[in-house]
């Protein structure tokens, strides 16, 4: 079957240049005719509704487990003929094993960076639950190559750990790929942390996807512990390497204060995992029918900006005599398909309040984004498939990130739920 | 010596010193428990608050933790980091076992040291109007962990042996005692201390694959051996030393170690079964409250308190 060449690069999103959109898979059977949208577009341009008409159809690869990820490498595959993912491989390669393919010059040239640096060869190392992400990212990038530590326990609990090859990576650039899912494992990843900028690398990045415990800060007495102070503390104090302070790379941190709570050793870099999401949404059949809803003014503030060219709704929680709750602040969710947008989950409550208003007030379906599913005591169970049946019934996506991997691996085939990769994003990080 | 009047502390502690907390106030009028609330939101993550956290400024506060295991680390240092902020006259970190140090043997570069990444982190506590922090630890396994801390604490290492000595001389049999040594590391840290009592020294020497104890010097025969550790984690060392000394006619054999950790309830092989038993007895102190929970009232274990010796290191 002939094979479409993904379009050209118009120009790089925000900071974070590989947001290619490709043909993929939507691991749903029932929906094999999406739109596949090659296109990165300028979020000040309006020109997004005249892209996607160009945009060319394919038969998407089958099952990739759930996952969808502007992989660059799978647009590439296309031009290959069947993808891995075709051949019920999907996406979980183990490294080492040959490229999937070698890019053509002219697709290569479309997706450099605009600004041409030389590419840094980065050692990548993670914490175990971290794994599926790491093979992802060292996928996305061809000059990140994974190394193993090995963590192991002595009898009274204590870490035991061996970084594997520490001579190896004397001069290169080393990055970790961190996940404090709960207190217990902090420890252990905080000791490589400590120890990898020692060992004479010319560079340390720290890759914290989710950063916990900011969620609840609220210091209205004097006596609340703030943890988040406390974290941010622990890692301001990472020893700095040969190339100066540590780069610590967050996704949607809770608060935008919090990234004044880090000393001056590292160098905080906030990025965000929205532009996935607009990718996502360009690929629905029901893209020009989408109203982006925020579950308060925070969330607005937060991230308006990166979604203003869709129409918005804004809600809010009022007190009625003792109970709070939700309504809507702003804009109409009439007829449209409403996807309520939020930096994390927890509970779900709030997400599920917003539902109800948005449903009462005519939304013709509702869907959720947030970067974290966090979903302590699996409260993921509460958020049910609307099977068509309309917003009562439940919601149509719930896309979150991997940067939760202890969530991703409860929801990652049950719909609603879709994973939007972070690896992509994560790749040219390392680059900076 | 001149009397300083004595400072009145605060002392905060964790859920597992409780206990400890209050031996040590009830041996100090200038003593006095404070509390913190220690819950968790749903996703694990604490939800801390100080009590009264206006009635301790200009007062000297102290903290008393135990870092049983990796999972209670984060919460503990979240309230040692919050206190010295709060307007307090010093802070002082009573730490009695700290841990990680047994097995720190960085032989090969990417040997991770923990023991080095803990001190790290105690070494951030934020300064208070007193300066640094005083970081308050009983015989600390490794005599060059000392340095590991930087020069914004103030480490002050103490030792249990002390209330060895009282508790021996209290022995009918106190004129029968020698102090045993399972290795030169352990005669190193303690001898200076037991001077007075006759020594022996063991040593583990390889014998083809195997590693076995003898004894290097001293003769155990006809003696209460008390055999001497900081610490005790499986206990084969201590079992393979009772052997050797009873093979070389030692009356009885008991031991002490500050710091019973005892993993996975190795304590267990150290009970008296009826009239059958190895050791006479076995003293540790209460550093370590999740083994004290144990083995309270069990023979052969005895419990001696730090509860005084940390009272006053709190009058520093």
């Amino acid at each position: 079957m002939p094979m479409p060449m993904p379009m050209g690069v118009a120009s790089a999103v925000s900071s974070s240049d590989l947001f290619k959109s490709h043909p993929d898979n939507l691991g749903r059977p029932h929906q094999p005719e999406a739109a596949a949208v090659s296109l990165v577009f300028h979020p000040k341009s309006n020109h997004l509704r005249t892209v996607s008409q160009h945009s060319f159809r394919r038969r998407p690869p089958r099952n990739v487990d759930g996952w969808i990820g502007s992989e660059l490498r799978m647009s590439l595959e296309t031009r290959n003929g069947p993808s891995s993912a075709d051949r019920g491989e999907g996406l979980h390669r183990i490294p080492g094993s040959p490229p999937l393919m070698a890019a053509s010059p002219a697709v290569v040239s479309s997706i450099a960076l605009p600004h041409e640096r030389s590419k840094k060869s980065v050692c990548l190392f993670f914490c175990e639950e971290m794994r599926e992400l790491a093979e992802r990212v060292a996928l996305a990038g061809d000059s990140i190559e994974l190394r193993s530590i090995t963590w192991r326990t002595f009898e009274d609990g204590f870490p035991n750990l061996f970084i594997s090859y520490a001579q190896g990576i004397r001069g290169q650039h080393v990055a970790f790929l961190a996940s404090f899912s709960s207190p217990a494992v902090i420890f252990e990843q905080l000791s490589v942390i400590y120890a990898l900028p020692r060992l004479f690398i010319s560079s340390f990045t720290l890759v914290l996807p989710f950063f916990p415990t900011g969620s609840y800060e609220r210091m209205e007495d004097e006596g609340d512990v703030a943890t988040a102070f406390t974290l941010a503390r622990i890692l301001s104090n990472i020893p700095i390497s040969r190339g100066g302070p540590t780069s610590l790379v967050i996704f949607d941190i809770h608060a935008l204060q919090e990234r004044f709570y880090f000393g001056d050793s590292v160098l905080p870099c906030f990025e965000s995992g929205v532009p996935l999401l607009m990718n996502r949404l360009q690929q629905l059949p029901d893209s020009d029918n989408i109203s982006i809803a925020f579950p308060d003014d925070g969330a607005w503030k937060r991230f308006h900006k990166l979604l203003h060219h869709f129409p918005m709704i804004i809600c809010n929680k009022v007190r009625e005599g003792d109970q709070r709750i939700v309504r809507l602040k702003e804009g109409d969710p009439r007829g449209r398909h409403v996807v309520i947008v939020d930096d994390l989950v927890q509970s779900g409550g709030t997400l599920i309040e917003c539902q109800k208003v948005l449903a009462a007030h005519g939304a013709d379906r509702i869907s959720a984004y947030v970067t974290h599913g966090i979903f302590p005591n699996r409260s993921w169970e509460r958020f049910k498939h609307d099977n068509g049946a309309g917003p009562n019934n439940g919601f149509n996506y719930f896309w979150i990130t991997d940067s939760c991997p202890l969530t991703v691996r409860e929801v990652k085939n049950r719909a609603p739920f879709e994973i939007l990769s972070l690896s992509v994003q994560i790749a040219s990080a390392l680059q900076i | 010596m001149a009397k300083r009047a004595n400072k009145q502390v605060n002392l905060f502690y964790c859920a597992e010193c409780e206990e400890l907390a209050r031996k040590v106030a009830d041996h100090s009028d200038a003593i006095q428990l404070r509390t913190i609330s220690w819950r968790n939101f749903d996703d694990g993550f604490p939800n801390l608050f100080i009590n009264n956290a206006h009635d301790i400024r200009g007062q000297h506060v102290a903290f008393l933790a135990s870092f049983s295991s990796p999972g209670v680390i984060f919460e503990q240092i979240s309230a040692i980091f919050a206190l010295p902020k709060l307007f307090i006259a010093s802070f002082t970190l009573v730490l009695p076992f700290f841990p990680t140090g047994s097995f720190e043997r960085v032989e090969e570069e990417g040997d991770v040291a923990t023991a080095f990444t803990m001190a790290r982190i105690l070494s951030m506590i934020p300064k208070s109007r007193g300066g640094p922090t005083s970081v308050v630890i009983y015989d600390i396994h490794a005599l060059q962990e000392r340095f590991y801390f930087g020069d914004d604490v103030l480490p002050c290492f103490e030792t249990g042996i002390p209330l060895l000595l009282q508790r021996l001389h209290k022995l009918p049999d106190a004129e029968n005692i020698t102090i045993a040594f399972p290795d030169d590391g352990a005669w190193k840290r303690f001898h200076k201390l037991l001077l007075h009592f006759p020594m022996v020294v063991c040593a583990k020497v390889r014998e083809g694959d195997k590693r076995i104890v003898r004894i290097k010097e001293g003769n155990p025969e006809g003696r209460h051996v008390v055999i001497v550790d900081d610490l005790v984690q499986s206990g084969g060392t201590l079992i393979e030393c009772q052997k050797v000394l009873a093979a070389h006619g030692a009356g009885k054999v008991s031991a002490y170690v500050t710091h019973g950790v005892f993993p996975n309830k190795s304590w267990e092989r150290f009970l008296h079964k009826g009239s059958e038993y190895q050791f006479a007895h076995f003293w540790i102190t209460d550093s370590c409250p999740v083994t004290v929970k144990a083995i309270t009232d069990k023979p052969p274990f005895e419990v001696l308190s730090l509860a005084g010796s940390i009272a006053d290191a709190l009058q520093i």
